[in-house]
């Protein structure tokens, strides 16, 4: 048993960024371990992305090259890379939590009868054993956890973990081949249409969230100038989006999307805990609220008691002279 | 068309979560609900519902595993329109972690029989639909996560939008299939009153492993003995006066390059 082994998530011959964080979480632990990263390449091209996971630091890349892998099904992937591990049996299987990534993690541990950590925000080495720092119970405690017993299966959270970093390393990917073929997956994509339109939350350095003192729909006109202004993604709370003033994609929060920007403004938010279950790991919040007692501001680094309305357009007005 | 819908009982949103000196857990609830149906779970509750009112579905089974009196979730699926509700309870099942779920589901979709569609919705720790996909490999089914729409059923096949990371595919598969719903599927309908009369009659049986037969039914292999609370976020907020809304926009924006994340 040995090696880290990190799905690598890909798509034109690009890494995701969510993989080059677990591939920088990977190359951070397998040091201490004294173990090899191993990249996992499933592609319709897999050259590309192998080299460009040899420059990221991974020590070797496997994979398997076929068309059944050009857009990601994890019916299609699942079964050959859990051959894969039932064969090399990984001590620790990476993967980002992301859809993509959690799929294939669990398909892996369940066809491997391995232990599974869902969302883990920290990795640390103990007595040759790798620890996952997870949220539990709805966000409002936390757990330090690990897989008793074969291999280690943990997703990572978005944005948790620093990107590595280009290494100038080149190498050849070791292949397999492909444990289905076409007749025998039985989803087929009939569709896709890209998520366009704006920074995504996921991956956005600075959001900006108003939630029920945006007071309406057109309220959120001042958020979204501020959030151009910054290349910002556009976050709501439960409340604005329960009240139908911004579609349900932007919510922040337990019942929404998790997230952990460089930045997080959050304006007209009081911050209830279930608010701050989706928010609480972004580096700086900024809180802007005209009830000073309001909870966001015990978590926030920076606060304006005032009208958001007053806020937002000076804050625009300020940043657009600097930037 | 059978359809069973994986539920989960979970303490309530607005719960205050008590970490307990010897490293137990514990929770109440001021409006005295400390357990509901998982909030996630009323999505794939209400797609179940819908397929019998389309005329595609005959049966709708919630399905939980827990203690024998978690019911409340379950009572809440009746409540909303499920036409019956199964509790899996069995010592030996105690503490699995999702992969023992996954059997477990798997395990009583089986001895259901002639089940067509399994639903889940989101669990609610970060879960992207792990018990969803392990319960797909357990029973040797398509899993098809984070649906959005239901665009087309039929008795052998069904067409899915999906929400996936960078968009939206939409995907054919044959049936049978594992869904896990997301929140943009339907709205989900409140309980009615009558509904809530009639869940409260029911006697919801109760399957242990004399009815599952599993070999290697619980057990866990995650360690999630060491549970904390979360560590306070360093320093206090600095308040910005606002008595002059530009210099005070100005003081933050020259604070944040500070901090470098701008």
């Amino acid at each position: 048993m040995s090696a880290i082994w990190v799905w690598i998530e890909n798509k034109n011959g690009e890494i995701s960024s969510i993989s080059k964080e677990v591939i920088g979480a990977a190359r951070t632990i397998a040091e201490e371990l004294g173990e090899d990263v191993v990249g996992i390449v499933l592609s319709d091209d897999v050259d590309a992305v192998a080299a460009a996971a040899f420059d990221l630091g991974v020590d070797e890349v496997m994979g398997s090259e076929d068309d059944t892998f050009a857009a990601f099904r994890v019916t299609a992937a699942g079964p050959t890379v859990a051959e894969m591990a039932k064969e090399e049996e990984p001590a620790v299987f990476l993967a980002g939590a992301s859809v993509q990534g959690s799929e294939i993690a669990a398909w892996v541990a369940a066809e491997c009868d391995a232990g599974l950590i869902a969302d883990a925000i920290a990795l640390e080495v103990d007595d040759e054993m790798v620890k996952a720092t997870c949220l539990v119970y709805n966000g409002k405690l936390m757990a330090t956890t690990f897989v008793t017993d074969g291999t280690q299966c943990i997703t990572l959270r978005n944005r948790a973990f620093a990107p590595a970093e280009s290494t100038g390393d080149d190498g050849d990917a070791d292949l397999v081949d492909a444990v289905k073929t076409e007749d025998e997956i039985g989803a087929k994509v009939t569709g896709f249409a890209s998520a366009g339109g704006g920074v995504s939350l996921n991956d956005a350095n600075i959001i900006v969230s108003g939630g029920r003192g945006v007071a309406g729909a057109e309220g959120f006109a001042p958020v979204r100038e501020l959030a151009d202004v910054l290349g910002a993604a556009v976050g709501a709370s439960r409340a604005a989006v329960d009240a139908g003033w911004i579609p349900y994609e932007h919510q922040v929060g337990q019942t929404g999307k998790v997230v952990a920007p460089d930045l997080y403004i959050a304006a007209g938010i009081s911050g209830a805990i279930q608010h701050q279950a989706g928010m609480r790991g972004s580096k700086v919040i900024v809180a802007i609220n005209k009830d000073a007692d309001a909870p966001i501001f015990k978590i926030a680094q920076y606060g304006i008691a005032a009208d958001l309305f007053d806020v937002l357009p000076a804050l625009t007005e300020a940043f657009k002279e600097r930037l | 068309m059978k359809v069973v819908v994986c539920t989960k009982q979970t303490p309530s949103t607005t719960a205050a979560i008590t970490l307990n000196n010897d490293g137990s857990v514990s929770w109440e609830d001021a409006g005295g609900k400390p357990n509901i149906l998982n909030p996630w779970d009323e999505y794939g509750v209400e797609t179940g519902i819908r397929l019998k009112e389309d005329g595609k579905a005959s049966d709708v089974i919630a399905l939980t595993t827990g203690a024998p009196d978690d019911t409340v979730g379950l009572k809440t699926a009746l409540a909303m329109g499920c036409t019956e509700a199964i509790i899996v309870a069995d010592e030996a099942y105690a503490g699995v972690d999702t992969l023992g779920t996954a059997r477990i589901m798997a395990a009583a979709i089986n001895n259901i029989g002639d089940v067509s569609l399994a639903i889940f919705g989101r669990q609610i720790n970060g879960d992207m639909g792990h018990t969803a996909v392990q319960t797909a490999v357990k029973l040797g089914w398509t899993p098809l996560t984070q649906v959005t729409a239901i665009n087309e059923i039929d008795d052998d096949r069904i067409v899915v939008e999906r929400a996936v990371d960078d968009g939206r595919e939409t995907v054919e598969a044959p049936l049978p299939v594992v869904l896990s719903v997301s929140k943009e599927i339907y709205e989900p309908r409140y309980p009615s009153f009558m509904g809530i009369r009639k869940a409260n009659r029911v006697k919801i049986p109760v399957w242990g492993n004399d009815e599952l037969n599993l070999d290697d039914a619980g057990g866990s292999k995650v360690d999630w003995s060491d549970i904390y609370d979360i560590p306070a976020r360093e320093g206090t907020v600095q308040m910005i006066d606002s008595d002059d809304m530009a210099d005070a926009a100005k003081e933050l924006v020259d604070s944040l390059f500070e901090e470098k994340v701008i």
